[in-house]
This record gives structure tokens, C-alpha cells and sequence, in this order.
């Protein structure tokens, strides 16, 4: 386990609004309490095969 | 991307993606039911079985069948057997138990009257007059048998008396008729009779009744302190006619006072009356049967039949497991009564709920489990044919699949087993309510059938939504009845039969009888009342009148007005020549009697006597929904469209518009697809363009490379990384922390990443995977952390391909803190490659071979288009599916002009009523080819093509075109199966089946057989004996054992070790136990399944014994 955790972000699935949470905290939006949250796309490099 | 979304824009996307036009009431993640058919209801059916001869002792092969339904849907079949002597037996299924009653003993229970009103009552359809006449369905030997039924209730003085009685009677009356021969056999059947009664003296019926109790009492639940007739009434009440019984009761007394008016006030109860009259229709219904006067009822005919619609299901189910709950309650109570030390007191509510409460929650998890197992746990049965298979998965493959599941009706499980084919056979029946066109061929052919487009079923819903109120239109229906001259029941029996009045049924009640020369006009007046709203007549009501004829239907009228009936509109031309008011809906039924001509503006051939009254909306009423999407049908092969029905339901195609936001565990889908550019009507009807399902291709039509043969097609290598036909399978794997829990120990499990480097790439800090990264197989997809062992374990991810982590979705629903439950949508790419399978509109098939390069495919000498599809020319002659020429024709045309074309099938059958002549071309070429013409293309759709490869002209001109053609979900990914050495069976040592364990592909007894006839004796040894279970056996040649031999461990190591070199392993000495030697020790190489047979013999005390030698063929 990492040492500390940092927090990830989080777009709630009614509103948009971005979430950060950490672990333990409650999956909730905090704009408009709704319960699902989708993770961000990352902001790594992702290669894909282009064909 | 989706950061950038303001809250507003995310709003509005949200609302884009919102499904527009699927809004069906099904189960979401239960998966749902299918439509089930059985045998209509509530009108009697003549029926022919040898089954029935083995009820016992003198039952013939014919009985009248009704399946009597109640309000709430539930039903209770009712058979009246005919028994060789001319009397009838009543059968019924009491808990799957099958009682008979002689059906005099019943009659005269139901009603205290004299034999001779009986006697009446059941011999008023024959008339001497009439005997030879046509729709005369009684015979001068009914009365004998009246006299029969009679007898068999009652014993008067003596036998002989009887006996002399009955024998005298037949004598008298009808000796000129039916001749001495006659005489003696009813003779003999008064015998049997005596015999028969001669237990029973029941005179009256209150002595009936008792009888009856007594006979019911062990198999009734909650008699046991009532009397023998409250039982009786019981039985009476619950399992005979109980679509008079149950909830009628209002109806019954409308018609009790209008008797009561009249003056007849001897009788019990209208619903004793009911029943009788019930009972002698269904009694003069078999014995015209049996006389061969009416024709038996066929089943399996559409007309007879009716649906079983899930709700209904859903509601008989639960009636039946409510009805358990109660009965389990009561007995507990009355345990605790029973018990003298705890005082239960029923003043105090939560005492008794707490009884009740006990096994309250089995009803909710017993419809659970129905609906997803599609098992009916029931002990009665519920009067259905089938207990298992009542559900299935509605599958969202694409919106053509999905919609059909909704449309589908399954004709029941007990058919498929059947060896005869007469339940699959498409009968004139079911035209316009069953699509001939959209059944799956093989073994469910002709069971699972699907309804028209414009097919419906009637409901408890009228057409503007409210719960319709059946005693107001019964009533309604009644009053118009009796206006148009009908005579009402009477309680006296005695009444006439057909062929001079026609006996009227109300949704199996008999409600009066009509004279048969007012039927016509009646039956017209109830149709024009039908089509108006405020008649109160209801717009579904069935009116099937059955005109008199011999050896046909038994004539009558017969009214409907019961839910999970098919219907569909049709015109009524007879009635007014205003488009929109005179749509009549009709059911099977009655269609079977009605003049409804085809709307080409012929007359079908009919003759001048028989008009039609009735005209068809449109000849593609008779084609389902996924039939009616096929462009011009009616020029392809039967066989094609069917197979056109099949393939359009496992297309890829937009299976759903919000595909984002769902979560299906399994979904395909197609990138790039586009509106077909030749649609027909349906297609923008049913807002098909919100799913579309497939490609324009350009395509053409010639052997080019080879490549081609056999159903082989060539696709353009640059079409395809253009985006043709680019299809990806979404998968969702959920997970739930909190289940993978043991109940014991509920240690804390949460999504976590270890400091690992290697996991690092692939999973993001809080232990799920990066949205967009791809994933390659034994990759970590997440990580949990045990919060016990302070362990991070990574989950791998399973199969042999990448995938790409589409979104991640957490759930905050179920735990209160904690990220417990988490979904993962992954992508997985389905480029077209070769062995992928793609089809036309018009049942073409093919394999995908080739990725042809761009440069290298013949190219139009006009535009230079190159082809993105090549077919081979083979396709089209013993197939004949000229609709798909015409489709591609029309396509071209289409798009020069830069419209949609209508490729609605029997475009010319139907009358344009503008017109007066035929329309200007006769044929559909001739109104395409100009459209190419125009833009001076060739007329019949062709082009000069040069060559890719050499660049010389084709030497013949080459049809070329835009065809819709759709990606099958069907592709090599998801089927290849390799395998060169692997796993193997532990007990066998054979390699194991199935493609996800790696296995391989079974080399069978026909392949062997090929191989065999080759001679080609060196693969098939390897085939079957080097690459399968190869095995060398120490056989001990003295014994002839395979089993005998062990190892021995040499004591010293005899051979001395040469410097340098590795020490050379002792070969294995063996020895024979049985033997005890190891001189006759000889190798054999053999199948390892040999000697795993020696084994399993010896298990059995058999010995196999080796006999070896070295000479060859001995």
C-alpha cells in the first residue's frame, strides 16, 4: 500500500460535478448526493494500435 | 474530455442519449418472460385422442374439452368423455388427479327436476324433420342416450323393469330407423348400465350431492367439519364451470331477475341453470361429435387458441402462492390453538401477524425465482402445459432481437420433444396474426412463432388505457341481444337446438339461443355497433358466428369479449366508406368465418353469394416487424426471408443508445453504421434509423480473385481501416468486495495498489485500472487490500486478448463508506478480419477471406469507384433472391439522386384508388433503370471494370452497387480454437474439450472414418495415438496383465559414472506382482485409456488378459 494515499478524482454520474476522494471517504457526490461516481479518463500516455 | 463538460452540457448530453423509443414493461435485471400459447378458453372443442380410451372401461376415443377461466386468469380444464355405451362422463383435475363423474349423477345434483326435463333438454337438437338436412347436428339415437344418463342416476324398481323399459322404447320409436342389429346392442348397453348403477340409488338431488360429497371429501382442504353437500357445492363451484362460478355473480342475478320477472321462481340458482345449459351444449357437442355430424376441433389451429401473457402468469402464480401462505398460517394457528398452554387470543393483532408474518416472505421469493429461472414450483400445476422454461433472457444484441423476444410466442416446451410435425405446420388460421415468414428453421420451426406487426392482444385495458369493466359489456352485450332477437335462457330446459335456433355463448356462457334466420342480421348490427365508441360494445369483441353446416363447426354464436385474445385490425367495407372509423378489430375465431379480401382491388375469387365484408389495411400486415424491414420480399425465395429474419436478429448494430451509462454485461456494437439507403415503410415507422444495424457497401457482383467461392467474400482492405464495418464488444464486470466476504470472519477488503512498480503501469493509485489503458491477458485489472493480512492481492485479467478499460464506475450505494463496489467497463476491438461473417438483407451469407488492398481491386472505368465488397456471381442463381439486385439497383439510383428509396414489398398488390388503370410500369426495372439513366449510368445497373491487378478491361460489364449489408456477431475472436499440446484429462490422459480451457477440437469416429477410407494409416495413428494419449505399458507377457507391473529400485547403482558427463539414469526395472518376476516384463505402447479400461474391468472381477507376441497379424 502507498504510503499516502493521494486523492483521485471523480465525475459524478448525474451531475458532472468532479469529486476527489480518498479512500474511506464516502462514495457520494458532494453537489448533488447521487452514489455513482465515474473515474477519470487518465492523463497518461496511452498507446493504442493504429491500423 | 468529459472534465471539460460544464454541469449544463453534461445535462443536455444526458437527455441525447436517453433511449427514445424502447419503453416496454419488463423485468430489468431478471431477465424476462416469453409469451407462451395454449388452448383457448371458454368454447368447447371437439376432440378425437386414443389416449382417451385408456380412462377406463369402455371410453371411446372422443370427448369435448373446455378450459374454463376465471376472472383473475386462472383456469380449470373440464373434459366430457363419451363412453362407448352412449353415456358421458364429466372428468376434472383435482391436484393432479384426474376424477370422473357419470354426468347424470351431476346433472341431476345440479338441479331438482324431473327426468324428463333432461330427457328434453338433451334431445331438442334432433328433429326428424331435419335428419337429412344440413346443420342438423342431432341423431335419432340421442334420445337413447339421454335415457342412458338418466338411468345411470337413478334405480327404480327393478332392473328388469329398466331393462324391458329401455329396450321397449328404442323398439317402439325407431325401429323402422336403425333395424334389428340395433336393438340387441342397446340391449347390451342397458345391461352395462344396470351393472354399473346398480351401487347408487340416487333419486333425488340432495342424494346426488352427498354422493358426490362423499366421493370428494378425502381430496377437498377445509371441509372436514361441513357436510357432504356443502362439499359437493364446493367441488361444484371450484372445479366445474368456474368461468360461470367465479365473480359473475352480479351477471348471474341480471339474469335471475329478469327470470324472476317472468315468472319462474322454482329454480335454486341462475348458476345452477348456467351450468346445465353448460353441460347439455357440451353433452349435444359430443354426441354430434360422435355422430360425425360436426367435425373435430383442431388444436393446434390458431383459431382454437389463445395467449398466456406473463402477466398473467405472474398473476395465477401468485394467486396459487398466496393461497399456500394462508393455508400454511392457518395451520400453524390452528398448532398454537391446539396447544393448551400458551393462550394465543386473536383480539391481539400482532400475535396472529406474527403467525402470519412466519412465511410471508416465501411469496415474494417464489415469483423471484419464477422469473428467474422460469420454474413453476407449483403442486396443482395451474392448468398450464408446462412448468419449466417460462422465461428467457431478453438479449439486447440489437433493437430487432430485443423487440422480437416482445413479440415471440412459443407454442410450449412439450412440443419440441414431438416427433410429428403437425403442430409446426402454418395453417390458413393463423393469417395476419402469426408471421409465416419470421420462424427459426431447425428445431424450434414452427413453435416459436412471432406475431404480425399489426398483431395485438386483447387486454384489460380498452384502447384508451382504463381497466375495462367486463360486467358493464356483457351486460351492454346482452341488451343488444335481446334487441336484435334473441331469446334469453330460460330455467325450463326445454328449448330447441339447431338447425332452427342458434344457441348464443357469451365467453362460454350460454346466454339464450337466436333463430338461425335472424343470425345474419344480428351479427352485422353487433360489427357496425363495434366500430362506434359510445355502443358500449367493446372495439375487441369477437363475434364468431358459425353458419349451420354438416360435418363442419358446430354452428352457433359465439361471443368474446375475454382478455389474451390475438386480435388485428382489418376494414369493414360493408359498414361505411369512411376511412377512419370503419378499422374493425377481429380475432382468430371468427376470422375463420368471415369474407375478407385482399386490398389489390380483386376479389380474391370469390364467389357472388359470399361478398366480402372485410378488406386487409395492407398486405404487409401479414409480416413481422424484423419480415417487414427485409426491402422487397416478395421477390426473394421464401426460404431467404426467413433466413433474412434470423440473421437481422444477431447483427451488430447500435444495441442501445446510452451506452455509456449502462451496464450489460455483454453488448455489441458497431461503430460506423448508416440508414440503409432502400428502407421500406416499417423501417421509419418503427423509428428503426434510432438502431440502425448495418453498412452501405458498394458491391459487386464477379469471380475476381478466387477468393470468393463458396459464400466467400473479398472486402476492401481500405474500406475497412476507413471504418467499414468497425464493431467493438463492451463488457462490464462488476465487482462486489462485500460478497467475496466470508459471513464469519467480515474482514475489510478495499480496492488499494501496492507499491509494486510492475503494478503501478497498469493499475492507478486507488486500485483500479486507468480509464483508457490498455490491458493484456495475466495483467492486474485491480487490486484489493486485506485489511486483516495487510495483503495486496492484484486480480489478473482473464481470456487470451487485450482489452481496453472503456470507464470505471463506483458505486456508492450499497456500503456506507469505502469503495466496495465497483464496475469496469472494458472494450475489446472486433476489426472486420478474415473468417468474420457478413450478410445482405436477403438471407446472402458469407465469410469474410480476403482483405483485398485498395490498389489491387477492379476499379470503375466511368468513376473509378473501387468496390468495398466482392461477391461471387454463384450466389444468385439457385438462390434467387432478385431482391437484393433490385436493392442494389434502387441503392445506386438512390444515392445519385440523394434520396431514400421505398422498397415496401407488395407495392402493386395494393389498389390506388387515384388511379383508375394499372400503375405505368409493370415492372420495378423499369421505374429503376431510368433513374441510372439519368445520370448516365447503364440501366440495368452494370459498369465497365478494369482490372486492379493488370489494368486491362474486364471482358464482361460487372453489376455493381450499394448494398446494405450487416456485421454478424459471429466472428473468429470469439471462435478460434488452437491447440498443439496442453492440458490433459486426469483420468484418461486425452486432451480436454473447450475452447476457454485451451482444449481441442474433437477428432471423431467420422473424421476417422475419412481418414480411414485414405488409407492414410501414418496420420491416423498420430492423430489418435501420438498426439492423444501416447502411453507405453509394462505388460507382463506370462500373465498377460497390464495392471501387474511395479517399479523396483535397483539397491547399488550399477553403472559407474563417467567423468564429465551428467550420470546416466538407471533404466526402470519392473517386476509382475502376480508373477512375481520380472522376466516376462515387455514394453507395449498402447492408448493410456486401455489400461484405464483394464483398471475399471478389474474393479468389476473381469481380467483382461494380453496375449503378446512379435509375429505381425497375430
Amino acid at each position: 500500500m502507498d504510503p499516502q494515499p493521494e486523492p483521485v478524482s471523480y465525475i459524478c454520474g448525474d451531475c458532472g460535478a468532479e469529486n476527489t476522494l480518498r479512500p474511506g471517504d464516502v462514495i457520494q457526490c458532494r453537489e448533488c448526493g447521487y452514489r455513482i461516481l465515474y473515474k477519470k479518463r487518465t492523463r497518461r500516455i496511452v498507446q493504442y494500435e493504429a491500423r | 474530455m468529459a472534465s471539460k463538460v460544464k454541469k449544463q452540457d453534461y445535462e443536455a448530453l444526458r437527455e441525447l442519449f436517453r433511449p427514445h423509443i424502447d419503453s416496454f414493461n419488463y423485468f430489468i435485471d431478471e431477465g424476462l418472460e416469453k409469451a407462451l400459447l395454449s388452448i383457448r378458453p371458454l368454447e368447447p372443442m371437439g376432440m378425437i385422442r386414443s389416449s382417451f380410451r385408456s380412462r377406463g372401461v369402455g371410453y371411446s376415443d372422443k370427448a369435448v374439452v373446455m378450459r374454463c377461466v376465471r376472472e383473475d386468469q386462472s383456469s380449470v380444464t373440464v373434459k366430457l368423455y363419451y363412453l362407448q355405451n352412449g353415456s358421458a362422463r364429466l372428468g376434472f383435475w383435482i391436484r393432479g388427479r384426474e376424477f370422473l363423474l357419470p354426468i347424470g349423477i351431476v346433472l341431476k345434483a345440479l338441479i331438482d327436476t324431473s327426468d324428463r326435463e333432461i330427457f328434453v333438454s338433451l334431445t331438442c337438437c334432433y328433429n326428424d324433420r331435419y335428419q337429412k338436412q344440413r346443420g342438423a347436428v342431432g341423431s335419432q339415437i340421442i334420445g337413447e342416450r339421454a335415457q342412458i344418463i338418466l338411468e345411470e342416476a337413478l334405480i327404480d324398481t327393478s332392473d328388469r323393469e329398466i331393462f324391458v323399459s329401455l329396450t321397449c322404447c328404442y323398439n317402439d320409436r325407431y325401429q323402422k330407423q336403425r333395424g334389428a342389429v340395433g336393438s340387441q346392442i342397446i340391449g347390451e348397453r342397458a345391461q352395462i348400465i344396470l351393472e354399473e348403477v346398480r351401487d347408487l340409488s340416487l333419486l333425488t338431488s340432495s342424494q346426488c350431492l352427498k354422493h358426490i360429497g362423499e366421493y370428494f371429501r378425502p381430496v377437498m382442504d377445509g371441509f372436514e367439519n361441513e357436510s357432504h353437500t356443502t362439499v359437493a357445492e364446493a367441488v361444484l363451484r371450484d372445479y366445474v364451470f368456474v368461468h360461470l362460478t367465479s365473480n359473475h355473480d352480479k351477471f348471474n342475478l341480471l339474469i335471475y331477475c329478469r327470470l324472476k320477472w317472468l315468472g319462474f321462481i322454482k329454480v335454486k340458482s341462475i348458476l345452477v341453470v348456467l351450468i346445465v345449459s353448460c353441460f347439455s351444449f357440451m353433452l349435444q357437442k359430443l354426441y354430434a361429435l360422435v355422430d360425425q355430424t360436426v367435425a373435430p376441433d383442431n388444436p393446434d389451429a390458431l383459431q382454437n387458441q389463445e395467449i398466456l401473457l406473463p402477466g398473467h402468469l405472474i398473476t395465477i402464480y401468485v394467486k396459487e402462492k398466496v393461497q399456500d401462505w394462508l393455508n400454511k398460517s392457518r395451520r400453524l394457528l390452528l398448532d398454537e390453538l391446539a396447544k393448551k398452554e400458551k393462550k394465543l387470543d386473536f383480539s391481539i393483532v400482532y400475535q396472529v401477524a406474527k403467525f402470519l408474518g412466519r412465511n410471508a416472505a416465501s411469496v415474494g421469493r417464489s415469483i423471484e425465482s419464477m422469473i428467474k429461472l422460469g420454474r413453476l414450483a407449483t403442486s396443482s400445476g395451474l392448468d398450464l402445459p408446462q412448468r419449466e422454461g417460462m422465461t428467457i433472457q431478453a438479449e439486447r444484441l440489437n433493437f430487432y432481437r430485443f423487440l422480437s423476444h416482445f413479440r415471440s410466442v412459443h407454442r410450449g416446451a412439450s412440443f419440441t420433444k414431438m416427433r410429428i410435425t403437425s403442430v409446426r405446420k402454418l395453417l390458413p388460421e393463423s393469417w395476419g396474426f402469426l408471421c409465416p415468414v419470421h420462424t427459426p428453421d431447425g428445431e424450434p420451426c414452427g413453435l416459436l412463432n412471432h406475431m404480425t406487426s399489426t398483431c395485438r392482444v386483447s387486454s384489460f385495458y380498452d384502447s384508451e388505457g382504463k381497466v375495462k369493466d367486463f360486467l358493464k359489456i356483457r351486460m351492454s352485450i346482452l341488451t343488444v341481444l335481446v334487441g336484435v332477437g334473441m331469446t334469453p335462457l330460460l330455467p325450463k330446459l326445454e328449448r330447441a337446438g339447431p338447425p332452427e335456433v342458434l344457441h348464443v355463448l357469451l365467453d362460454g356462457c350460454v346466454i339464450g339461443s337466436i333463430a338461425s334466420s335472424k343470425v345474419e342480421k344480428a351479427v352485422a348490427h353487433i360489427r357496425s355497433l363495434k366500430l362506434s365508441s359510445l355502443s358500449g360494445i367493446p372495439d375487441d369483441l369477437e363475434v364468431g358466428y358459425v353458419p349451420l353446416s354438416l360435418g363442419g363447426t358446430y354452428p352457433g354464436l359465439y361471443l368474446f369479449t375475454s382478455p389474451s385474445r390475438f386480435i388485428r385490425p382489418v376494414r369493414n367495407i360493408s359498414h361505411s366508406s369512411d376511412n377512419c372509423l370503419n378499422i374493425e378489430l377481429i380475432g382468430p375465431f371468427e376470422q375463420a368465418f368471415m369474407e375478407i379480401r385482399c386490398a389489390d382491388g380483386g376479389d380474391g375469387g370469390r364467389r357472388e353469394s359470399f361478398p366480402a365484408t372485410h378488406e386487409e389495411i395492407h398486405p404487409t400486415g401479414i409480416l413481422s416487424v424484423v419480415a417487414n424491414l427485409t426491402p422487397w420480399s416478395d421477390h426473394n425465395q421464401s426460404p431467404r426471408n426467413m433466413y433474412q429474419c434470423q440473421m437481422a436478429k444477431q447483427t451488430m448494430g447500435f444495441s442501445a443508445q446510452a451506452l455509456q451509462f449502462r451496464a450489460d454485461v455483454k453488448s455489441y456494437h458497431l461503430q460506423t453504421p448508416q440508414s440503409p439507403i432502400v428502407q421500406t415503410a416499417s423501417y421509419s415507422k418503427y423509428c428503426m434509423d434510432e438502431y440502425p444495424t448495418g453498412t452501405n457497401a458498394i458491391v459487386a457482383v464477379l469471380a475476381y480473385t478466387g477468393y470468393d467461392m463458396e459464400d466467400a467474400m473479398i472486402l476492401n482492405k481500405s474500406s475497412v481501416d476507413r471504418g467499414l464495418c468497425r464493431g467493438h464488444i463492451y463488457q462490464t464486470e462488476s465487482i462486489d468486495l462485500t460478497k467475496n466476504r466470508d459471513s464469519e470472519d467480515r474482514v475489510l477488503e478495499i480496492f488499494a495498489r501496492s507499491s509494486d512498480k510492475t503494478m503501478k503501469s497498469s493499475i492507478d493509485i486507488d486500485g483500479l485500472p486507468y480509464i483508457g489503458q490498455v490491458i493484456h491477458p495475466n495483467e492486474p485489472l485491480y487490486s484489493t487490500y486485506n485489511t486483516l493480512t495487510s495483503v495486496t492481492k492484484p486480480t489478473l485479467l482473464k481470456g487470451s486478448e487485450p482489452v481496453i478499460v472503456d470507464y470505471v464506475t463506483v458505486d456508492g450505494t450499497t456500503s456506507k463508506n469505502y469503495m466496495q463496489t465497483v464496475n469496469i467497463h472494458t472494450r475489446r476491438t472486433r476489426y472486420p478480419i478474415i473468417g468474420d461473417k457478413f450478410s445482405s438483407r436477403h438471407g446472402q451469407k458469407g465469410v469474410c477471406s480476403q482483405l483485398w488492398p485498395d490498389i489491387d481491386m477492379p476499379f470503375s472505368a466511368v468513376t473509378g469507384m473501387r468496390p468495398d465488397l466482392i461477391i461471387n456471381p454463384h450466389a444468385f442463381p439457385s438462390r434467387m433472391t432478385i431482391g437484393m439486385l433490385l436493392e442494389s439497383i434502387a441503392a445506386k439510383g438512390g444515392s445519385l439522386h440523394g434520396k431514400f428509396v421505398d422498397a415496401t414489398p407488395f407495392q402493386n398488390s395494393v389498389s390506388e384508388k387515384d388511379e383508375d388503370g394499372p400503375s405505368k410500369s409493370s415492372s420495378l426495372v423499369d421505374e429503376l433503370g431510368p433513374m441510372l439513366a439519368s445520370c448516365g449510368f447503364n440501366h440495368h445497373g452494370v459498369e465497365v471494370l478494369y482490372s486492379g491487378v493488370f489494368g486491362t478491361e474486364l471482358t464482361c460489364e460487372i453489376f455493381i452497387g450499394p448494398v446494405y449489408y450487416q456485421r454478424l456477431r459471429h466472428m473468429v475472436s470469439d471462435k478460434f480454437q488452437v491447440r498443439s499440446t496442453g492440458t490433459v484429462d486426469q483420468i484418461t490422459r486425452q486432451p480436454i474439450g473447450g475452447r476457454k480451457r485451451g482444449g481441442g477440437i474433437r477428432f471423431g469416429e467420422m473424421e476417422r472414418d475419412s481418414v480411414l477410407a485414405h488409407g492414410a494409416a501414418y496420420l491416423l495413428h498420430d492423430r489418435l495415438h501420438s498426439c492423444s494419449d501416447y502411453h507405453i505399458a509394462e505388460v507382463c507377457s506370462f500373465c498377460g496383465s497390464v495392471l501387474t507391473a511395479s517399479v523396483i529400485q535397483p539397491q547399488k547403482r550399477s553403472v559407474r559414472e563417467i567423468h564429465g558427463l551428467p550420470p546416466a539414469r538407471t533404466p526402470k526395472s519392473y517386476t509382475c506382482h502376480a508373477c512375481k518376476t520380472s522376466k516376462g516384463m515387455e514394453t507395449v505402447a498402447m492408448p493410456y485409456v486401455f489400461k484405464y479400461l483394464a483398471a475399471e474391468l478389474a474393479a468389476m472381477n473381469i481380467k483382461m488378459d494380453l496375449r503378446l507376441s512379435n509375429r505381425a497379424g497375430c
